[in-house]
């Protein structure tokens, strides 16, 4: 009985060195990240300068491809997110109307009017 | 009698057992989850994809402190080179132009021999507002979490720089078109194969980022923006010519061509002969 209870013992206590050694000293490393998985204010940065480009360019498409990017499904509302998180964090009212800028004209885009345009 | 001494083998079983499993939790099944990750870890296409928007925010807003510390968090060792590089990586696979010169021109001031001009004001139905915000996006490092357990990092947030001040971009001289100057034969072993290497000034003698040539030749032809290498200069340009034939040179912005710019023969001292090349200078009156 007190073989297999320290055997058993053995076990956890190696279970425990690898999962540290495992997740904590030496854990698999990430490198060539996809941009979904960035921290929100590197997010919202991102969001500013699609709308920035966009104050620029007036190219929807454009901007609805670099939001892409981030694997934004709908990116009317992720926009909205990110405008809600940069007012939260004190973005100036000008970059705040730059992204709003881009929100209006995402959320009355026609797909079936830029496909006619030349 | 037989007495075992040391490390009782089926405890050091159980450690090893343990241990392995342990391993295959943690770097298997159930790696490490990483979320909340720095620009700096992305892929490099989409790095290309990042600079790319970095540059046309600012041909967008002129704001260099903020263009310089959004390039900051890709951890180029040398922006502004990886600025040009990508503008000719562009160019070469037939991508957008306004794109490479956006590029090109980011460069080109990030490698702090161009004084950025007057650019592109923003959108006028947008006010200004006099708010001014701190740049200090956080570089933390990026949290990790063990599935299936998240730990929750407070986020450091930031806006970056300021949106008030006004757009200032490096563009081309505005003003008469270019002149052509001088065209010099180059002998020089080293240019292999020979180029067609331009350079543009301004009226005050300046050279000139961001100015578009086109060089034609057989029913063909390529176009180049000066600033793409500013390792040579914010005016240069520069393209490769192939022996046998001849080209015409032009800038968009220019008032004349040289036409019949075809590698010559030059004769090296112990050497053999080799094609030269061709410098071309352009000068705004």
């Amino acid at each position: 009985m007190g073989r297999y209870f320290l055997f058993l013992l053995a076990v956890a206590v190696g279970l425990g060195l690898g999962l540290l050694y495992g997740w904590v000293l030496s854990p698999v490393e990430f490198v060539d990240t996809s941009p979904d998985i960035l921290r929100v204010d590197y997010k919202a940065d991102y969001a500013l300068m699609v709308a920035e480009a966009y104050a620029q360019e007036g190219d929807t498409v454009s901007a609805l491809r670099r939001l892409a990017q981030l694997g934004v499904e709908n990116p009317a509302s992720f926009l909205a997110e990110m405008i809600d998180f940069a007012e939260g964090v004190g973005y100036t009212a000008y970059d705040l109307a730059l992204m709003q800028q881009l929100a209006e004209a995402l959320e009355s885009w026609n797909p079936a009017l830029d496909a006619q345009s030349p | 009698m037989n007495q075992r001494r040391g490390f009782p083998l089926y405890l050091l079983t159980g450690l090893v057992i343990g241990l392995a499993v342990g391993l295959l939790v943690a770097w298997v099944i159930a790696p490490v989850e990483l979320v909340d990750v720095p620009p700096s870890t992305l892929a490099e296409s989409f790095k290309s994809e990042y600079r790319a928007l970095i540059a046309s925010a600012y041909v967008a807003n002129g704001d260099l402190g903020r263009a310089e510390a959004r390039l900051a968090l890709l951890g180029d060792p040398n922006p502004s080179r990886a600025l040009a590089a990508q503008a000719q990586l562009t160019l070469a696979q037939g991508g957008s132009e306004e794109l490479a010169r956006a590029l090109g021109l980011l460069s080109a001031v990030l490698a702090g021999e161009l004084e950025p001009t007057q650019g592109p004001q923003p959108t006028a139905s947008l006010t200004p507002s006099p708010q001014e915000t701190e740049n200090n996006p956080s570089d933390a490092e990026p949290t990790s979490t063990s599935a299936p357990t998240q730990t929750s990092t407070p986020t450091v947030t930031a806006t970056l720089g300021t949106s008030a001040q006004p757009s200032r971009t490096p563009t081309a001289t505005q003003g008469a078109a270019f002149q052509l100057q001088g065209i010099e034969k180059v002998c020089d072993p080293l240019l292999d194969p020979p180029l067609i290497q331009v350079y543009v000034e301004d009226a005050a003698r300046n050279p000139v980022p961001g100015v578009e040539g086109i060089v034609s030749w057989e029913g063909d032809e390529d176009h180049f923006f000066t600033g793409l290498k500013p390792e040579y200069g914010l005016g240069y340009a520069d393209f490769s010519m192939t022996p046998g034939v001849i080209y015409l040179l032009r800038l968009v912005e220019g008032a004349e061509s040289v036409t019949g710019l075809t590698p010559e023969n030059c004769t090296g001292e112990n050497q053999p002969d080799f094609w030269g090349s061709w410098q071309v200078t352009f000068v705004q009156p």
